[in-house]
């Protein structure tokens, strides 16, 4: 029974580009596509969740249609990120159709409403996928499909040099996949998962850390982790909002779940210095990503760093793991692992809500400069107070679902000091330092973020004339918010089938209970925190409304306000090595050097990673191809004197061969 | 009886909140030669305010009216983990550090909020500056805390206070003693005491709580008043529990029942003094130079965590 | 065991931490008067360990070394450092070429290192790791104080810090160096700081102050 829903699922995703194209003409059957496709994506949830709690797994085999295996198979892992794309892509088709209708013209919507099941359905094929065409289909389709959903938003000369930018990464990082894949091909006799795993067993320790390292700089450029970051904020404000909730919260996940198939399914763990190395390379792009987000005012462009820093917690998370695994306490690495799904899971939810919160500000008040904004909380309660549970969720504030996976990834980190190595008892308590480091930038970011957009007086005639958006994008928001809520509460829920997940994966026993105290102490909490709130907001306070403290000035105006640069200010000021900023300082004086007429003040973050490693590295490669390119004299002596010359080669060659 | 002594000791440590804060100005203002208000003025000023109207500025949100009841049921519900008169809180197991970092976590991101919502400078430069302070105040105070926990193999607050009652006193890690810098470096910065913030002051280059809740009044500021006592009360009673728990009651006896809240508020007092002590003999820093101070308990905390593992 | 013998040998077994801690507060330190304190605590612990040695091998020689100690260096050194600044009538501030969080980071670091560099020595000789690491960092740290603080007098203390170290090193792996080299060694220290002082009144009399980056002006 199952088994037909799933081939439905996967049917109904790919035909609906056609029943777009034939459907969008009448009138009638305007937003039957739309529906369909929620309706085949909370079909996939169900058929997910079912999976993942059961654990009972559904295969489709697809080789015939084409000349390569390809087999469709939903295991414990598959079934969790399938549950992940489908329960997080139908919030956000719901909330697209009317966010669609309303931006886009008919043309542009209708290949929107193309192309979105294709991206659905590629990130749903990379998930599923149980041989190794099948699941490189999936990733470079991905790649393709989200570069035309960004280009549907129209191809100015920036946006197609940020398309390229992402384009020409997305392919550097597939080549490495790739390439990682084919490693195993002298030991595997088919690239399909079971013979992978097999001839991961078998193989030398030099191939397994080149496949480790080769997977990990694949994966970690498309989930965007320090120094491969740089297509994130240029790729994900650009798109319309519903396909940047999608890209955010869904596909970077489908580059962890590529990076836990490799390292802990086909390899099964490895040396210690792996671990140390992903945990390096998590906290690096943990804290870079939050210091970079506190410098950004476009809302996309903080919500797409805040994605960096949640990656690199996640990272850091599986590095744990690698080293418990290293240091053979495999129920303590099972925790980890359950803490790092768990936090993607639980991204992937809070994430997509921020985003559909942005698009949905975007709607009202055209802009997403939230200095341009204020107030609008007064303006869109349901709005405003779904974009606050998303912020708290973000934060790891108790009762939402961030705080679960924060709390056992500390757990974790404070676990290592039971083992015996010296090194790693130091490291990774110290790691819990710079993760408790992180979180409390992204309460100082996601504090200037509320504040500054919804709290307040309204700094521009748009955010003044605000309103609420429409119930369909209000209730995709709150389904996302309820989700959050829910396994915030109860935790349970959710990582128990993840603990059975992890001890699969790992062959370890069962997790050690104190890992999972958390899920228990929650909901009792949680009654208490909600009974004293209750009771202290009902207390019949009288009030009156009064003017703001002016300190005796006739009227406060928005412009009096805190904006988001000064909000950040001292902490940018703390962290200036990082931004190494520029400022330029412009006045232009009147006739009188004693009377300004105007001053500019502009003060730009440079980024170091493209100075100091993108260019030389690309100037170098140019370099090498200009000096090869003497190489082609346009002589057609020198040709027929390359193949003389290779043929003598090879003579010598066969001679000592 | 258990979760009778329980509820009331976390009762106690809400109720004897203000008196805390009444003692440490009633000491402050003797060492500056004062004579100093009386020890029950805080309840006074909180049966003021909970009796006068609150006035709310016509730009604020219904965020603004709900920030200090959330702030007050974060910091009672952080209170209920602390063990007071006996080694078990009411929270008891389940209250463990993290979440006890991130429940003040809580009140903390709300009251910021709040100071947004009042659409004037001062709330913005209150919230803005208490941001600067609890991002870089997290880290050393997870440390710290980490650093005991490793030490007594447990994570929640009542294990780590079991654990330490059962050890002599002398048997203790030497490594408690950065711990204990760490923690009261960072406990200055948490309750918002000079050198990092003056509670006393209404001059705005000097404010940051106060910046925060300059817009509040009535029962709201009541509220928001009696959750920083509790706030302060609840450091003093965690470094209490961590380090000098010795004289907590161990049995329901009569005798021990009577004598544990004597003890423990003749270390409340002895606390007191010296947080009165420490801010008469400092000045406050300047805002930036709070980063530095931060930046030494994170090197203290740091190497706590450090040394768990190199003196095993 | 009495209550006053088991703090005793509490404080002995971490003597180790208080010197380290007393490292983090020189670090830490703005004026000069700070540090001289913090160098005369240094000595007071370093003069309990020997204390401790005395009572428990019942040898007159330490208890000797031990009185050597406190006089010398938690009494003579300091007083004669506090009267050199009192005539010298200098500004107390350390001068230091690195902000007070970086100076402590560092010292943290070197503190870390020292115990790292240890380690294999510790166990292979079966000695006490803690002293040993706290002489390393001891050594590590006057180094340290000497490079980074631009003040003469500063430059004095952390010689003295670094002799600390030395003289720990030598408890930890030897339970003290015989009586002789011991006075030999306080003789050549007090003769140091008080031709120190002597010099350091000389310089200031010449240049008229006491920063030794000045010193860059003498370049060819």
């Amino acid at each position: 029974m199952m088994q037909i829903v799933f081939n439905s699922f996967f049917s109904v995703l790919l035909m609906l580009p056609a029943v777009t194209l034939l459907c969008r003409r009448s009138q009638r059957m305007r937003s039957l596509p739309s529906m369909l496709l929620l309706v085949a994506l909370l079909a996939g949830t169900l058929v997910a969740a079912v999976s993942f709690w059961q654990g009972n797994g559904l295969a489709l085999d697809l080789s015939w249609a084409v000349p390569f295996p390809f087999v469709i198979t939903v295991d414990r892992l598959s079934a969790l990120f399938l549950l992940l794309i489908c329960a997080v892509g139908a919030p956000v088709t719901l909330f697209s159709t009317s966010y669609i209708e309303r931006h886009y013209s008919a043309a542009k919507a209708d290949w929107l409403w193309r192309l979105l099941p294709l991206f659905l359905l590629s990130m749903a094929l990379v998930v599923t996928a149980s041989t190794a065409f099948a699941f490189l289909c999936g990733w470079e389709l991905m790649t393709l499909f989200t570069a035309g959903l960004i280009l549907i938003d129209g191809d100015s000369e920036g946006r197609r040099h940020n398309i390229f930018i992402y384009l020409l990464m997305m392919h550097a990082g597939a080549a490495a996949v790739i390439a990682s894949f084919f490693l195993f091909l002298p030991h595997a006799s088919a690239l399909d998962y079971t013979s992978m795993r097999a001839a991961a067993a078998v193989m030398p320790a030099g191939l397994r850390t080149a496949i480790f390292l080769l997977s990990f700089v694949g994966f970690g450029t498309k989930a965007g982790v320090v120094p491969f970051h740089l297509w994130l904020p240029k790729a994900h404000p650009i798109a319309p909002s519903p396909v940047s909730a999608l890209m955010s919260a869904v596909m970077l996940k489908t580059a962890i779940y590529g990076f836990v198939r490799f390292t802990f399914d086909f390899l099964g763990g490895g040396p210690a210095w792996w671990g140390y190395l992903v945990l390096l390379v998590g906290a690096a792009t943990g804290l870079l990503g939050i210091l970079y987000a506190l410098t950004e005012h476009d809302m996309k462009r903080l919500l797409a760093y805040s994605s960096v820093e949640n990656i690199g917690i996640i990272y850091l998370a599986l590095g744990a793991a690698l080293v418990f695994m290293a240091n053979n306490a495999p129920a303590w690495a099972a925790a980890a692992l359950v803490a790092a799904l768990l936090h993607a899971l639980n991204h992937a939810l809070f994430k997509s809500l921020l985003f559909l919160g942005a698009g949905a500000i975007s709607d009202v008040t055209h802009t997403i400069d939230i200095e341009l904004m204020g107030g609008l909380l007064k303006r869109m309660r349901v709005t405003g107070t779904l974009f606050l549970i998303g912020c708290c969720a973000i934060i790891g504030l108790p009762l939402l679902n961030g705080f679960v996976s924060e709390w056992m990834i500390f757990r974790s980190f404070i676990a290592a000091s039971e083992l015996p190595g010296l090194s790693c008892a130091v490291i990774l308590p110290l790691m819990a330092g710079v993760l408790a480091l992180i979180g409390g930038i992204a309460v100082a970011v996601f504090a200037k973020l509320y504040g500054v957009a919804f709290l307040g007086r309204a700094r521009s005639l748009q955010a003044e004339q605000a309103t609420e958006v429409q119930k369909s994008m209000q209730a995709a928001m709150a389904l996302l918010a309820a989700a959050c809520l829910m396994i915030g509460i109860l935790p349970g829920l959710v990582v128990t089938p993840m603990t059975v997940l992890a001890s699969e994966l790992l062959h370890s026993p069962a997790l050690p209970e104190a890992a999972l105290s958390v899920t228990r102490a929650l909901p009792l909490i949680a009654a208490c925190v909600a009974g004293l709130i209750v009771a202290l907001a009902s207390f019949r306070r009288i009030k009156r409304i009064t003017a703001t403290w002016a300190c005796g000035l006739p009227a406060l105006t928005s412009r009096m306000q805190y904006s988001s640069a000064a909000f950040s200010k001292p902490l940018r000021r703390v962290f200036a090595r990082v931004y190494k900023a520029e400022r330029t300082v412009d006045v232009q004086y009147t006739h009188q050097p004693y009377f300004a007429k105007s001053i500019v003040y502009r003060s730009v973050r440079t980024t170091s990673f493209e100075k100091s490693l993108y260019r030389p590295g690309v100037d170098a490669i140019v370099n090498m191809a200009q000096r090869l390119r003497k190489l082609q004299t346009g002589n057609m002596q020198v040709y027929l004197l390359y193949i003389f010359l290779a043929l003598i080669a090879l003579l010598i060659w066969m001679r000592f061969a | 009886m258990n979760l009778a002594i329980d509820l009331m000791q976390a009762f106690l440590l809400i109720a004897v909140a203000p008196l805390v804060s009444g003692v440490v100005a009633r000491c402050k203002a003797r060492v500056q030669n004062r004579r100093g208000a009386s020890l029950w003025r805080p309840y006074a000023e909180l049966l003021k305010l909970f009796c006068k109207e609150d006035l709310v500025p016509d730009t604020a949100s219904a965020l603004f009216r709900f920030a200090p009841a959330i702030l007050f049921a974060a910091t009672v519900t952080a209170a209920a983990f602390i063990p007071v008169l006996h080694p078990a809180a009411l929270f008891g197991v389940s209250g463990d550090i993290i979440f006890l970092v991130y429940l003040l976590a809580i009140g903390r991101f709300f009251l910021m909020l709040g100071a947004m919502d009042g659409g004037s400078s001062f709330g913005g430069m209150g919230a803005s500056r208490e941001a600067l302070v609890s991002a870089l105040a997290e880290a050393p105070l997870l440390l710290a805390l980490i650093s005991v926990a490793i030490l007594t193999h447990t994570v929640s607050v009542s294990g780590i206070v079991t654990t330490t009652l059962q050890q002599n006193p002398f048997h203790l890690s030497a490594v408690y003693a950065f711990a204990l810098g760490a923690l009261v470096l960072v406990a200055l910065a948490e309750a918002g005491r000079i050198p990092v913030d003056n509670p006393a002051t209404h001059l705005e280059l000097t404010m940051i709580h106060e910046a925060m809740v300059l817009e509040y009044s009535g029962p709201s500021l009541a509220l928001i008043e009696w959750a920083s006592a509790i706030k302060l009360t609840l450091i003093m009673a965690l470094l209490i529990g961590l380090f000098a728990p010795w004289g907590m009651a161990t049995n329901a006896s009569i005798t021990v029942l009577l004598f544990a809240p004597l003890l423990f508020f003749f270390k409340l007092v002895v606390l007191a003094a010296t947080i009165a002590i420490i801010e008469c003999s400092m000045a406050k820093l300047r805002m930036y130079l709070v980063p530095d101070f931060l930046g030494m308990a994170s090197a203290l905390a740091i190497l706590a965590v450090s040394f768990t593992a190199l003196m095993r | 065991m009495g209550l006053i013998e088991l703090a005793a040998a509490k404080a002995l077994a971490s003597s180790a931490v208080f010197l380290f801690i007393t490292l983090l507060m020189m670090a830490a330190a703005k004026r000069i008067s700070t540090c001289i304190v913090l160098f005369s605590l240094q000595s007071a612990i370093m003069a309990s360990e020997i204390l401790s040695m005395a009572w428990v091998g019942k040898s007159a020689e330490a208890y000797a070394v031990a009185a050597l100690v406190i006089v010398v260096k938690v009494v003579a050194i300091p007083c004669a450092l506090f009267r050199i600044i009192k005539d010298l009538k200098a500004s107390q501030d350390v001068a230091s070429s690195t902000t007070g969080v970086q100076s402590v980071f560092i010292m943290a670091a070197l503190i870390l290192l020292s115990f790292f560099a240890v380690a294999p020595y510790a166990v292979t000789l079966r000695l006490d790791e803690d002293m040993l690491a706290a002489a390393v960092a001891l050594l590590l740290a006057g180094a340290f104080l000497m490079v980074s603080r631009k003040k003469a007098l500063m430059q004095v203390i952390g010689l003295l810090v670094l002799e600390n170290g030395i003289f720990v090193a030598a408890l930890t792996t030897t339970y003290g160096m015989p009586l002789v080299i011991e006075i030999g060694i306080f003789f050549d220290l007090l003769m140091g700081v008080f031709l120190m002082g002597l010099f350091v009144f000389r310089i200031r009399d010449t240049f008229e102050h006491l920063d030794v980056s000045k010193l860059r002006r003498l370049r060819g």
